[in-house]
């Protein structure tokens, strides 16, 4: 289970995310909905530490900590619980595919190389990338460099994956492969949080929906609650605007 | 100047002066070496924002990078023991070589740290963010993301600054260091040949500098081999040597290509 309890962040005079209380059950899978600037991807990133909030605790399963006193071990330790899967991929360039899994697996968490190899191959199969161990990022297409990233996360055995924007990235035609690859992982049981503006997938996939908007949670709930029956005015309004988009796209 | 154009002179001097080569290479490489270490460390407080070294650090690149190297020299071969003099530390045994390594390595050391900076930056936010995410400590994220990967960026510019230096070598004669330039100098007075030995020395040099262009050339494409676009740039390019070739061959027969 993860439960973040008043989780505040401002950057400088701008608060992006004010007193969120968001519990998340253990093998959910979340999608974080709302308009851009709504301060979805920086609640995603304070699940990392990738930013600091200003204040407020996180609990994952029996591990738990308070931004404000956090240390550089509980920082790590944090980090350990989570892996985060980014939008431009991130992937570390000089480094083959199958380094980029293992990179994390024999640095950080002290895998032998062998074990790390076997390990990392698994993950990249499962990813349908096994043909493509010895590639560069450079080689890949965008989908494929994704789903070395998702390879990468999961090789990590967090307790949560973060997806943030997986798929805003990529061509129309490549964001099908990365959106399987995620339903694929998400029916094994493991937990992640998913921000997106795919609709689609957030209503087949999800079983949590949170809908945020101005640095609050406005609504969250079942999929078919929220995208069938939306309570607040401002959700009501952002799916309008999303699902009349959808009709014009051509 | 001097007599009758020989240019047996020039076969002749090659020999001798390529016999002190090595004090050459040996300024080169130790100005180099000991420059990295300076750029390296000059390069850091900039790369934290360290409020005081910063501003030191700029300094000191500004001063080495918008003077002449001349005027470097004769400052710190004059300049440097006057200075140490106040410490009580006698210079006045020690080899000239030391003091001329010394300045180009302080000169080198400038630019290598501005390479350095700007190759770090180039690395982007994001592969250091993934490699936060793993799990990784700064450190880690520095020498095992950042730093190789600014090391290949950094290629290009280091392989000029060896050439410039190399070149610039030549004028540790002026403080009577016995490198090649400065054996020239006395070949010339000796035979009164001095084209012959300005010729001969030319050749040395920009044989020299060919060589270590082909190096780093190689160093470059073997740290860049994960850049897909270098290697077919590489390709094209030699695609359009062969296109050249076939075109003279043509021309050379007298057919016309259109």
């Amino acid at each position: 289970m993860i439960k973040l309890t008043n989780i505040s962040k401002s950057f400088g005079k701008h608060e992006v995310l004010h007193q969120i209380n968001l519990t998340v059950e253990k093998g959910e899978v979340v999608v974080i909905l709302g308009p851009s600037g709504s301060g979805k991807t920086t609640l995603l990133r304070c699940i990392n530490y990738l930013e600091k909030p200003n204040e407020g605790q996180i609990e994952i399963g029996d591990f738990n900590l308070d931004y404000k006193q956090a240390n550089k071990k509980d920082i790590h330790n944090l980090r350990q619980r989570s892996a985060m899967v980014f939008q431009h991929y991130n992937l570390f360039k000089h480094k083959t595919v199958l380094e980029n899994v293992m990179e994390g697996l024999v640095v950080v968490q002290k895998f032998s190389t062998d074990e790390a190899k076997r390990k990392s191959i698994e993950m990249l199969e499962k990813v349908g990338l096994g043909t493509k161990l010895d590639a560069y990022p450079s080689q890949l297409s965008g989908g494929q460099q994704q789903r070395v990233g998702i390879a990468r996360a999961l090789a990590l055995n967090p307790e949560v994956i973060l997806f943030d924007e997986p798929t805003s990235a990529l061509d129309p035609e490549l964001v099908g492969e990365v959106l399987d690859v995620i339903r694929k992982i998400a029916k094994e049981g493991i937990t992640m949080i998913v921000v997106t503006h795919e609709m689609g997938f957030a209503r087949d996939v999800s079983n949590h929906v949170v809908f945020m908007d101005e640095g609050v949670i406005v609504e969250e709930g079942r999929p078919q609650d929220i995208f069938g029956a939306p309570k607040e005015e401002r959700t009501k309004q952002f799916l309008k605007r999303i699902t009349s988009e959808w009709a014009y796209s051509i | 100047m001097g007599g009758q154009f020989d240019i047996h002179y020039v076969f002749d001097f090659l020999p001798k002066l390529l016999s002190y080569l090595h004090i050459t290479l040996l300024i080169v490489a130790g100005s180099i070496l000991l420059g990295l270490i300076i750029g390296f460390i000059v390069a850091l407080p900039r790369l934290y924002n360290v409020p005081i070294l910063k501003r030191v650090s700029q300094v000191y690149v500004s001063f080495f990078r918008g003077t002449p190297i001349l005027i470097q020299l004769f400052l710190i071969y004059y300049g440097l023991p006057e200075l140490l003099k106040l410490i009580h530390v006698d210079t006045s045994r020690t080899n000239v070589l030391i003091f001329v390594i010394v300045t180009y390595a302080l000169h080198s050391g400038a630019f290598i740290s501005e390479a350095i900076r700007a190759a770090v930056n180039a690395v982007d936010r994001g592969q250091i963010e993934a490699a936060y995410s793993v799990g990784m400590s700064g450190y880690q994220a520095l020498t095992r993301i950042i730093l190789p990967q600014a090391l290949s960026i950094s290629v290009p510019i280091l392989s000029n600054l060896v050439i410039a230096n190399l070149k610039d070598s030549s004028l540790a004669f002026t403080l009577g260091a016995m490198e090649m330039t400065g054996k020239s100098q006395t070949l010339g007075s000796a035979t009164r040949h001095f084209v012959e030995t300005y010729i001969a020395l030319s050749l040395i040099y920009f044989v020299i500098s060919t060589v270590l262009e082909r190096i780093f050339f190689y160093l470059e494409a073997r740290l860049l081999r994960h850049e897909r676009q270098i290697i077919e740039k590489e390709r094209s390019s030699k695609r359009w040597i062969g296109w050249r070739k076939r075109e003279i061959a043509r021309l050379e027969k007298g057919v016309d290509p259109h």
